[in-house]
């Protein structure tokens, strides 16, 4: 269930240049219907200097990339300054897209590698609900522990500890972050394993593992969990 | 090597059962065996949680916060050297 629109219709090549608010393209040539075109169609515009051609791929993947990155690092305020570095990065990068990849595997690719950044400067490997592994007495694991109670905290954290709080995201919070994305990019987004590994710049069977494990994972955190 | 019917599916059949695109003859294994049957129910039953994940928004004014980041090239911003 792909969620994307990848036709491909390139926008005319050579248009008068009145600047009339819309960089150089004139009116007559400006897209009547920007969103029932393709990424391509909309990327091709964005390329030509068409503003809300950008502003309609913002509209396309701002909920998408924000929820992977969001269920990446587990922090709501910390997930949308990564995705605003990505959108940033791809939309002043639009001139090396190459339209025969989807535009989605593109900035999907770009976002887990600025997640997988932040994780790393921050030394995280897991975020633990349940606190640290190593924690060598219960006082040390609450001190560790990942608080998504909602008592006492700011609107901020009551609305991590609502979005992030139910069964099924702290089972994915639990998992190790490649997998992470792998099980978001398969079942949340409906990519295809071929795209995630072009994606993620991995082997198709590594892929496949990652997502079996993930999955077997989940199962044993709701089980657990429901048990 | 077990012949077809009597093998038990692996997790790529099994996401394919759950898709409803398990090749005949495999489903044909899956209404014999109850633990493959109870396998692939629980994997669908998970992916049925996952695909019914939010979708969660940033916050509001977020389009005009990248949109200050963007340089938008034009043909006279090039011609510029801009």
């Amino acid at each position: 269930m792909l969620r994307t629109y990848d036709r491909f219709v390139a926008p005319p090549r050579d248009t008068a240049t009145s600047n009339a608010g819309d960089g150089v393209i004139a009116a007559k040539d400006r897209p009547s219907n920007l969103t029932s075109a393709s990424d391509q169609e909309v990327v091709a515009w964005a390329v030509r200097g068409h503003e809300p051609a950008f502003r309609e791929l913002v509209r396309r993947y701002e909920r998408p990339v924000f929820s992977l990155l969001y269920r990446m690092v587990r922090d709501r305020a910390l997930a949308e300054d990564l995705a605003q570095e990505t959108f940033i990065k791809v939309l002043n990068g639009l001139k090396s897209y190459r339209p025969e990849f989807k535009f989605s595997s593109w900035i999907f690719k770009v976002a887990n590698n600025v997640a997988i950044d932040q994780l790393r400067k921050r030394g995280v490997d897991t975020v633990s609900m349940d606190g640290a592994p190593d924690a060598k007495t219960p006082d040390a694991r609450a001190a560790t522990a990942l608080q998504l109670s909602g008592h006492g905290e700011n609107p901020l954290q009551e609305a991590e500890a609502r979005e992030l709080g139910t069964a099924i995201e702290q089972a994915i919070g639990r998992l190790r972050p490649e997998y992470r994305s792998c099980i978001v990019l398969r079942h949340v987004e409906g990519h295809s394993y071929e795209e995630i590994a072009q994606m993620l710049d991995l082997p198709l069977g590594t892929v496949k593992t990652y997502i079996h494990r993930a999955r077997n994972e989940l199962r044993g955190y709701l089980e657990d969990r429901r048990a | 090597m077990s012949e077809p019917l009597h093998q038990h599916l692996n997790p790529d059949e099994i996401e394919l059962w759950a898709l409803g695109l398990l090749p005949a003859a495999r489903a044909l294994h899956l209404a014999r065996c109850a633990a493959c049957l109870t396998a692939a129910e629980r994997e669908r039953q998970l992916f049925r949680e996952l695909v019914q994940l939010e979708r969660f928004a940033p916050s509001a004014g977020f389009a005009e916060r990248v949109m200050a980041g963007v340089k938008i090239l034009t043909a006279k911003t090039v011609n510029d050297g801009l």
